[in-house]
């Protein structure tokens, strides 16, 4: 696990500031999905080996949600960018 | 008898704490507003000097928040008046009940404080004026730095107490 992460707000900070959500590239069904689409989006989790891009909550700093690509065998932090600024197509 | 909680300070029981090269002070219950909007820190200074309020003290909270704080208590009209300044830029929140402010100085005070938060307090990364939301300890703060030597802690009401015991107990153990 990562132990150091760079927030775009915040500068580099050490991971008990954060939660993590998990899984960045999850998409919410449609509420009409059906039972198995949902029970697939709410239980069903690969895990994955490389790099990988998840949700993190920077709880104890700004409190923004970020996209954080890091890598589950280098522990290796790729990128990290604001999901929401990220979603409006914005840098940061 | 007013039915109406009567407000009492949180620190109320704390002295200030002196020992060898640190100083540990509650200060007043002034004010603490937290802003919010998309504008930047200068916008918020002019509104700030505009609604009467150029002493008070700016710190970054965070992706378009602020704290503006001061050790005088604010009348409502004048937080309105605020308001009415970042009308349709931004949001007024009246946290003066919620948040306390905590100073911690003297030339220990970094050594104290790299004991409990991980934040990069060199000078370079972190100059007079700089502010950062982190932990000290497991207790959510502000942490400012308002001179070379001199810093100060906001932390919600409930924890205050916690936080000055813990800082207290700090600074007299390195003493
Ligand atoms: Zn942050």
């Amino acid at each position: 696990m990562a132990s150091l992460i760079s927030c775009p707000h915040c500068g580099v900070r050490p991971r008990e500031e954060f939660t993590i959500r998990g899984d960045a590239s999850l998409t919410r069904p449609a509420a009409d999905a059906g039972g198995d689409a949902w029970y697939e989006y709410i239980y069903l989790r690969d895990n994955p080996r490389g790099r990988h891009k998840e949700y993190w909550h920077h709880s104890s700093g700004c409190r923004r949600w970020l996209i954080v690509e890091r890598d589950t065998v280098t522990h290796a932090v790729h990128t990290v960018c604001d999901a929401a600024l990220a979603k409006l197509g914005g840098a940061a | 008898m007013s039915e109406r909680p009567e407000h009492k300070p949180a620190l109320a029981g704390k002295a200030t704490t002196e020992g060898s090269g640190i100083r540990l002070e509650p200060l007043p219950e002034g004010h603490l507003l937290h802003v919010m909007g998309a504008f930047d820190g200068d916008t918020l200074a002019e509104s700030l000097t505009a609604a009467g309020l150029a002493k008070s003290a700016i710190q970054r909270a965070g992706y378009q928040q602020w704290y503006v704080t001061g050790d005088e208590i604010l009348p409502p009209a004048q937080i309105a008046l605020l308001a009415d300044h970042l009308r349709g830029k931004g949001f007024v929140c009246d946290q003066s009940h919620g948040r306390i402010r905590i100073a911690l100085s003297g030339f220990r005070a970094l050594e104290l404080l790299s004991q409990g938060t991980a934040v990069d307090l060199d000078p370079a990364a972190f100059p007079v004026g700089h502010s950062a939301v982190t932990l000290f300890g497991h207790i959510s703060v502000q942490l400012t730095r308002t001179h070379a030597t001199r810093f100060e802690f906001a932390a919600l009401r409930s924890f205050a107490e916690n936080l000055y015991d813990m800082l207290e107990h700090a600074a007299l153990a390195s003493a």
